[in-house]
Formats: C-alpha cells, sequence, structure tokens
C-alpha cells in the first residue's frame, strides 16, 4: 500500500470519517482550561498546606494541644506529596486511555491525523508520568529511606514510564510514515493494557507495601476535596497542553505537506530550482554533502528522486 | 522545645526538602515541556515565514 493511497483508500470506504482538526470547540476551551488548571491546582497546593488535616504517623509518648486539637502522633507533612502525585498518576492514565483511543482509530481508518493525535496525547502521558515517578520516588526516598524498590506498584508503574519511552524511541526508528503510525498505534494499546495492571496491582498482591488509599479506611472530607480540586485543576492543565501540541504538529504537518507539493511540482511553482534554502538549511546541506538520497517505495523500488529535498508527509495532509 | 512537640513535629523538618522538591520539580517539568513546545511552533513558523517570503520574491520575480 503506497503512503498515501491508505489514507485515501479510507476515505473511499469511509467519508463520514470526522477529523480532529485545530480550531473547533476543544482549541476554545483550551485557553479557560489552561487558566482554570493553573487556578486550581494553585488553591489545591493551598489547600494541601493550609486546610487538609495532617496524617498521623507513629505515637508519641504523650499529647499536646496545638491549636485547639490534641495532638498525639507524629505529623507527616511528607504525605502532603500525595495531592499531586494521585492526580498526575490519573491524568497520566486517562491520556494513556485516549491515546489508545486514538490508536485505535487510526488502524480502523489509517487517517494520519489520527497518529497525530494519539502522539500528542503519549506526549501528555510521558509528561504525567514522569511528574508521578518525581513525586513519587521523592516520597519513597523519605519514608522507606530508598531511592528505589521493587514494589509491585513501582515495578508495573516503571514498566508503563519504559513503554511510553519505547513509543517515542519507535517513532523515531521508523521512516516511512504508515508503518511508523501503525506501530505507534499497536504501542499505545500496549501501553494501555498496562494501565489496570498497574492500577490494580496493590490490590491483587496484599504484600504490596504502596499505600492504598482505600485499605486505610479512604480519605477524610478535607483531604478528597483537596485532591478532586488539583485532579480537575490537572485535567484542566492536560488538556490545554494536548491542544498546544496538536495544534503545533499539526501546523508542522501542514508546512511539511505545502512543501512537498512545492517541491514535487516543479513546473507549476515558482520554486523550479528546488525549495529556498531558508526553508531546512540543515537539510540542504545535507544534501549537498551527501547528494540526492534514494527514497525507497513500499514495495521495494527505488522512488524517481530528482536529488530535491522531500518531506515524508504525503500530500493528502493538507486537507 | 517541649520534648512531646519535638517528637510530634520530628518528621516535619527532615522531610521539607523532599516536599519541596517534589513541588518544584513538578512546575518545571511543566514548564520544560510548555518551552518545547513554544520552540517547537517558533521554528514552525520562522519556515512559514521563509517559505511565505520566498514565495513573494518569485512571484515578483516572475510578474
Amino acid at each position: 500500500m503506497s503512503r498515501t493511497g491508505g489514507s485515501a483508500m479510507a476515505r473511499s470506504k469511509d467519508k463520514s470519517v470526522k477529523l480532529p482538526d485545530a480550531g473547533g470547540w476543544q482549541d476554545a476551551i483550551a485557553v479557560p482550561a489552561a487558566i482554570a488548571g493553573a487556578i486550581l491546582t494553585t488553591a489545591g497546593f493551598l489547600m494541601a498546606f493550609l486546610w487538609a488535616a495532617p496524617v498521623n504517623g507513629a505515637a508519641v509518648n504523650g499529647f499536646e494541644m496545638i491549636g485547639d486539637t490534641v495532638v498525639t502522633h507524629q505529623q507527616l507533612i511528607s504525605q502532603k506529596i500525595f495531592y499531586f502525585h494521585m492526580p498526575a498518576a490519573i491524568v497520566s492514565f486517562f491520556s494513556l486511555a485516549m491515546a489508545a483511543f486514538y490508536g485505535i482509530r487510526f488502524l480502523m481508518t489509517h487517517e494520519q491525523r489520527f497518529d497525530t493525535c494519539s502522539r500528542a496525547l503519549m506526549e501528555i502521558a510521558l509528561l504525567f508520568v514522569i511528574m508521578t515517578m518525581i513525586t513519587g520516588d521523592l516520597w519513597t526516598r523519605f519514608e522507606w529511606g530508598v531511592w528505589w524498590t521493587w514494589e509491585p506498584r513501582l515495578t508495573t508503574y516503571l514498566i508503563l514510564m519504559l513503554i511510553v519511552i519505547a513509543y517515542f524511541v519507535l517513532r523515531n526508528a521508523v521512516d516511512e510514515p504508515e508503518k511508523r503510525a501503525t506501530f505507534a498505534s499497536v504501542v499505545s494499546i500496549i501501553a494501555l493494557v498496562d494501565v489496570p495492571i498497574c492500577f490494580m496491582v496493590t490490590r491483587m498482591i496484599p504484600s504490596s507495601v504502596h499505600p492504598v488509599v482505600l485499605r486505610e479506611g479512604g480519605m477524610s472530607f478535607d483531604m478528597g476535596v483537596t485532591v478532586l480540586v488539583v485532579l480537575i485543576g490537572m485535567l484542566c492543565l492536560g488538556h490545554a497542553l494536548y491542544r498546544l501540541r496538536f495544534r503545533s504538529l499539526r501546523l508542522r504537518e501542514r508546512l511539511e505537506a505545502l512543501k512537498e507539493i512545492l517541491d514535487e511540482r516543479p513546473m507549476d511553482n515558482p520554486f523550479s530550482g528546488g525549495l529556498p534554502a531558508a526553508v531546512s538549511p540543515v537539510a540542504v546541506h545535507e544534501a549537498r554533502e551527501t547528494g540526492p538520497k534514494t527514497v525507497l517505495r513500499p514495495n521495494g523500488e527505488p522512488r524517481p528522486n530528482k536529488g530535491k529535498i522531500r518531506s515524508e508527509y504525503p500530500t493528502c495532509l493538507l486537507r | 522545645m517541649n520534648p512531646i512537640l519535638a517528637d510530634i513535629y520530628s518528621t516535619v523538618i527532615p522531610s521539607a526538602p523532599y516536599l519541596i522538591a517534589a513541588y518544584a520539580l513538578i512546575w518545571v517539568a511543566l514548564l520544560v515541556y510548555v518551552v518545547f513546545v513554544v520552540k517547537g511552533i517558533k521554528k514552525t513558523e520562522r519556515q512559514m515565514a521563509a517559505l511565505e517570503a520566498a514565495y513573494e520574491r518569485d512571484s515578483r520575480a516572475t510578474d
């Protein structure tokens, strides 16, 4: 199947496929979402330290009145990390679920646009996975005295992070766009498979020492509200970042498609001698150094190359 | 300090650096990602501007 043939075939099969694009209601709410995310996470941060009661640690040999409260235990201030740790993990799971959804959509339709959505969401997932790992690891270092332990929840989440990193390594390793998108979609689905495992592992393995909120009596009202505020704020931030990244990727794809069209129609366009050097100085330099690149068609035959720089994006992306 | 109060607060000060680092690194990660995306957009805009400028120049030359 040719690089553009997949999309063309998909269009002829199903003309009713609605492609996600920049603009529309999702972008209309992106800026309010970013503002709401900043406000809610800041509010959540203040609530975590000023409103939510500290969690009790080991009992002390006596009691003291602090404010109007009788305190008989050590106060675990490190638990405050939880208020951003758990919401970040939930947003990472949600992003992975959406990335897999668009991965499945790509496999069904072979429309490049769904792959773009999936890629942007995988980046957001990686960002929130890193945030979860940072917060979790700092808590682990203080509470357990180690930077890392092969505890089931930590191990499954590490595997999840490695799968997400592997997704981007794979994308960079495959040149052919349709094959790259297909492989990437499959990896995004594999990452989603690890999500319920990661979520449930502390329940499936009772010896797991990772704290489980429900197992430890649930959250008090003040803790629950604080987590909810931060979670909504992080979801808003995640949405705003996703739309920003999606717009950025779409803009680049359209630019590459435009360059390819101008490059492949030398009779019709003013750049009959090739694209202006300013468009891609590095690529021009490489082309001059190494000579024309041999681009292979999917069937293995060399594609006619006029010695010009070729974009990897099919022209159908201009739609 | 009262020894019971000292015991109550015994984990507060030692954990503070980890707590501060956790919150700071969250915002650093977010900021780095935003900078990464914005740099990508600016690069694309520069390429778009170069393409437009070249198109203008060549259009004038052919007229």
